[in-house]
């Protein structure tokens, strides 16, 4: 698990050493950046990408953060009514998945419909039954929610198209999965700056559309994030925008300051058909990036170079100089 | 036990798939033969989607068939098997198969999955095109959707009639002659409510013939689904040849194999990602003859230019292509 | 799906298994002209907004007639949608729906913060005061067909003091 390489004298600690740094060069544009899943990534810091999913340090944490975030507000759980089958059709995908990558802590059995499903990570026991909601001590999704540190979506095919149909999304990266539950993948992707003249968007749905029941890909998408806020949802919008303004000025701007990776896991359900996104937020301070030489030069240039409207759709305008700046020590 | 599937070379089209045994011959009718599938481990296989079809390897050859299953969980893979006595050879070889023999299958693949938001199933069969309609009855069923099904077939060769009647119930209507399953076409097509979806397997004359009727009928496109065996994957190309002019190496790629496998293969590897025709990664420059563009990056004006290719899925038009490699 | 629809006024609606062209249209909008369902059988109703009983007799309709039906809807902008949107949860597919919104009109923005659906008869691009939380709101291009409605969020809170 710990793959730390020497930083001076010190060995890096996991947060960076599995760190999925998203930078292989000092420009960054859009891309449909899809590749197959589950292949070891070697950076200047470690590793990542050796398994589908990740449970790191913040497991705990960041689980009973998602059930508050639901307990607030639990529009960020949908599950439009077509897509139940879907729903089963992730947990009897993902738990043996899970189980089989982490089997110190995890175990998943099945006989036809009776499961099930050990998580010593939770001093979880739970015997369960396919299809049956009632058997869940939660709805299903909002159990599989609780199990998994990935944010979910699955997307119904139909009429040629993909449709973000359920999900439950409680760390969105400055969206609202309440209002776009029910959209098309392409409207989703609407205030995207330039994807759409380069037809990125277009292309990645028709790679979606043709995966195939038990092929898993992902990708990668970044932002910036001050603090180490999950919940940068639009419906929260109000509450943390102010630090985009005022970041900048912070002495403490390196510390509160984190590159937001997102690790997408895009999976088509081998019953239902759909189409399971999963996405895992990976949050590391410029203080920490800074501790790995060739990290802190790359994102610098990479903050240094981004063209304006990328800038301002990421909603980091008001302060990547800033973070240039102390990353290139200009 | 025959080891006959055995010797044979990989078929490009069942790589990666699965190994299985024959578990279970059940004669349907006199052409008409059910297979099962296990895995010799008795493992569970994978999961599908109501209406999937199954690639099985047979001798140097491949054919795709319907699973009848609904999908859930499976044990065994079930197809039916039509004898086709003056085909490629595939159905006479499947007809061969004895309890015991292994064989190599493709995973599961989808081209005609359900509409998850239909209000009702209308499902129209001819002959041995009932198999995946069988599928998507029995997840209807598991899934507690609605849905009919018009079956024609000749009198005395239907396949599958009684689990179908068995299935179905009222909501199965038989049909052994033409006047009488156009009757019951017209019926059917004009007293659907709204949101019902209208799938179709049989003979291509048969099929065109309910989908003109049905448009005819106010159907659109969106409600129509008929059965494209073989759509979902691209076809394995003919052999052709590359001049890698920087190295002056010339290269044989030969039909299953890709490009960028045949380069791989050789030592000459280049940068790639999605091996799919979409990330743009694999990108290499052409210097002469035409390249069969297969992948869903470049634009039709890059295409039409012939100067770039993506060699993940692209191949050739002409016996040889000159590459900038 | 469909929602539970009220049982429409006697002799108001088309004959049940109805397959030709539903016309319905909000406010004062013209009927619109027939397009390429010359032929078709028609059935117009008018409506002064596209409010529940509205939307519910367009369903009690719709429940009643068979595929092969067509819809046409005319209007304001923010009607339109609410019955498009009733009409796609009836199983209907955008192919067998015509959408003929009136340039200007009123619109909805759905407050992200609150949920507070506001009605405005102002355009993408301006901002709307949200009846619910009082928010000013950046009226987004960001429509949901689910919704009827435009995403509108904060437009200030980055600047606010």
């Amino acid at each position: 698990m710990s793959s730390g390489v020497i930083d001076g004298t010190a060995v890096l600690p996991e947060r960076i050493s599995r760190f999925p740094f998203p930078f292989p060069s000092d420009s960054y544009r859009y891309s449909t950046n899809v590749e197959p899943a589950l292949k070891t990534v070697v950076t200047e810091a470690g590793a990542w990408g050796g398994r589908l999913l990740d449970i790191d340090e913040h497991y705990r944490h960041e689980l009973t953060e998602r059930d508050a975030v639901l307990t607030r507000d639990p529009t960020r759980l949908q599950v439009l009514p077509h897509m139940r089958p879907a729903v089963w059709d992730a947990i009897s995908t993902l738990l043996p998945i899970m189980a089989a990558e982490h089997p110190d802590a995890m175990s998943f059995d099945r006989d036809g419909n009776a499961c099930r499903w050990q998580n010593t990570l939770q001093d979880l026991d739970l015997e369960f039954t396919l299809g049956d909601d009632g058997s869940l001590p939660v709805e299903p999704l909002r159990f599989l929610g609780s199990q998994i540190q990935d944010d979910i979506a699955l997307l119904d095919q139909r009429e040629g198209a993909l449709w973000l149909d359920a999900g439950l999304v409680t760390f969105a990266a400055d969206w609202s999965f309440g209002f776009d539950v029910g959209m098309k993948f392409l409207e989703v992707h609407g205030p995207v700056p330039r994807v759409h003249q380069e037809q990125i968007i277009t292309r990645a749905q028709q790679f979606l559309l043709r995966l195939q029941p038990g092929e898993k890909y992902r990708r990668a998408n970044w932002t910036m994030t001050v603090d180490r806020r999950l919940d940068t949802s639009t419906e929260t919008y109000p509450q943390w925008a102010r630090d985009r303004a005022t970041v900048a000025g912070d002495p403490a701007l390196p510390d509160r300051l984190h590159l937001r990776v997102e690790v997408q896991h895009l999976i088509r359900l081998p019953h239902s058909g759909a189409v399971l996104f999963l996405v895992r937020t990976h949050l590391l301070s410029l203080s920490d990036i800074a501790r790995v030489p060739a990290w802190r030069e790359r994102l610098g240039r990479v903050l240094a170079e981004l063209p304006e409207d990328m800038a301002e759709y990421k909603g980091i305008s008001r302060y990547r100089s800033a973070a240039s700046a102390w990353l290139l020590g200009t | 036990m025959t080891a006959t599937a055995l010797q044979a070379k990989v078929h490009p089209a069942v790589e990666g798939g699965l190994l299985l045994e024959v578990a279970d011959l059940s004669v349907q009718t006199a052409s008409v033969t059910s297979i099962t599938f296990t895995d010799p481990a008795g493992t569970a296989l994978p999961g599908y989607v109501p209406g999937s079809h199954l690639v099985v390897q047979y001798g140097d050859g491949a054919n795709a068939y319907s699973l009848t299953g609904s999908g859930r969980h499976p044990s065994e893979y079930t197809i039916s098997v039509l004898r086709v006595d003056d085909g490629a050879g595939g159905s006479l070889a499947m007809h061969r198969l004895a309890v015991g023999d292994l064989v190599r299958v493709s995973h599961p693949r989808s081209a005609f999955a359900p509409v998850a938001t239909a209000r009702h199933h209308l499902l129209i069969a001819a002959g041995i095109g009932i198999t995946p309609m069988l599928s998507h009855a029995r997840a209807a069923a598991e899934r507690d959707s609605e849905a009919t099904l018009v079956y024609v077939y000749r009198p005395g060769q239907g396949a599958h009639v009684q689990e179908a009647r068995e299935l179905l119930g009222p909501a199965l209507a038989e049909c052994t002659d033409r006047g009488s399953f156009q009757e019951e076409l017209t019926r059917r097509l004009t007293d659907q409510k709204l949101g019902t979806h209208l799938y179709v397997c049989g003979p291509a004359a048969f099929m065109d013939t309910v989908l003109a009727r049905a448009r005819e009928l106010g159907w659109p496109q969106g409600r129509l689904h008929s059965e494209p065996f073989g759509a979902a994957e691209l076809d394995q190309g003919e052999p052709f040849t590359v001049n890698l002019a920087r190295s002056g190496v010339t290269l044989e790629v030969p039909a299953g194999v890709s490009l960028l496998e045949a380069l791989e293969n050789a030592g000459k590897g280049v940068p790639n990602m999605c091996r799919k025709g979409v990330c743009g990664e694999c990108y290499l420059p052409v210097l002469r003859g035409a390249p069969l563009h297969r992948d869903l990056y470049l634009s039709e004006q890059e295409k039409s230019a012939n100067t770039t290719m993506m060699c993940c899925v692209s191949r050739s038009l002409d016996q040889e292509l000159e590459l900038d490699l | 799906m469909c929602p539970i629809a009220m049982a429409p006024a006697a002799g108001t609606g088309p004959e049940a298994g109805f397959r030709g062209v539903i016309r319905v249209t909000f406010g004062t909008a013209a009927v619109p002209a027939a397009e390429g369902d010359a032929g078709m059988a028609g059935h117009d109703a008018r409506f002064d907004a596209a409010d529940r009983e509205a939307l519910a007799s367009l369903i009690a309709v719709l429940e009643q007639a068979r595929v092969g039906v067509r819809l046409v809807l005319a209007g304001p902008p923010a009607d339109v949608a609410a019955a498009a949107a009733a009409a796609a949860a009836c199983g209907l597919l955008e192919e067998e729906v015509t959408l003929l919104a009136n340039e200007s009109g009123r619109r909805l923005v759905f407050c992200a913060h609150c949920r507070t659906a506001n009605t405005t008869v102002q355009g993408v691009g301006s901002e709307v005061d949200c009846e619910g939380c009082a928010t000013t709101l950046a009226f987004s291009g960001h429509f949901s067909r689910r919704i009827g409605g435009y995403l509108g969020f904060a437009a200030h809170a980055e600047e606010a003091a």
